[in-house]
């Protein structure tokens, strides 16, 4: 049970790690556009008030996946002794991303006011269930980090304490690139 | 009960040798000083690995399917043991020297 929690690449990787993943994606994409959420980063959730349009749901979870896809693939081509397949990082890395479904459904139990300008505002949006449901949140996102390691490990072969390093860097340079490219983004529709 | 071939020494960790070998028909004994093969000194899992791999001619992908594995997790299984091969290859080599 806690290695088809934590490492189910064990058992599937490739095209069906794809397959699943996407299908797993899109889903999450349609909950997010019902639950205002956002996926504005390779790490990023966030919950909004205004509703944006639904191919931005669909587009964001995309973008971070072919994000990390290639910076995880070019760690393991750098990094790696084995022959790595490129279908085996992006299938496991989109499957990683499915604890992410969990995290849009909580946005049903989260109200996030249109407007925070005040110090009144903020104190007024931090409830008890707003706290308790970000821990929640969380807990899907350290999960969802744990998969992308073992997807990482398992599609590029790499093990021990200089594989953590190398992926923690991936992590940081995929997360600047996404930011990037949202921010760019962001320019271009305003 | 099958018996598994000791190939580390229990006293200084050391690779065991062969020091003599009997027909089980006759009993004659062959004495002298003999390497083991590379393979008696993989674990019995490993070794039914290198034999499933052999009769799948040597396909990752049949493999993979055969043990219900993902195909990177069998590739990393192979690399681990020809990372295993090549190190106990050196080890053997500088032992010679």
């Amino acid at each position: 049970m806690k290695k088809w929690l934590f490492n189910p690449f064990t058992y599937i990787a490739g095209a069906q790690a794809l397959a699943i993943g996407w299908g797993i994606m899109i889903v999450t994409s349609i909950i997010c556009f019902f639950t205002k959420t956002h996926f504005d980063g390779v790490l990023d959730l966030h919950y909004s008030a205004n509703q944006a349009p639904f191919w931005m749901h669909l587009v964001e979870p995309l973008i971070d996946w072919v994000i990390l896809t290639i910076t995880i693939y070019g760690a393991g081509l750098a990094f790696s002794k084995s022959s790595i397949r490129m279908i085996d990082v992006a299938g496991t890395i989109s499957l990683a991303r499915w604890p992410m479904l969990f995290a849009a459904l909580i946005g049903f139990f989260i109200h996030v006011p249109a407007k925070m300008q005040t110090l009144q505002d903020i104190q007024n949006a931090f409830t008890a269930s707003m706290i308790f449901f970000s821990i929640l949140e969380l807990v899907f996102n350290i999960w969802m980090v744990a998969l992308f390691y073992n997807a990482f490990s398992v599609s590029c072969n790499l093990k021990g304490s200089k594989s953590a390093w190398i992926f923690v860097a991936a992590i940081i340079l995929s997360e600047i690139f996404s930011k990037t490219i949202y921010f760019l983004l962001s320019k271009q529709l305003n | 009960m099958q018996k598994n071939l000791p190939h580390i020494c229990p006293s200084c960790s050391s690779v065991l040798m062969v020091k003599s070998l009997v027909c089980e028909h006759c009993q004659t004994e062959v004495s002298g000083l003999f390497s083991m093969p590379i393979l008696a000194g993989f674990t019995a899992k490993e070794q039914d690995f290198i034999i499933e791999f052999v009769k799948s001619s040597g396909s990752l992908k049949v493999m993979a399917q055969k043990l219900g594995l993902s195909y990177p997790t069998v590739r990393n299984l192979l690399d681990d043991l020809i990372q295993k091969i090549e190190t106990t290859q050196a080890n053997s080599k500088t032992n010679l020297k």
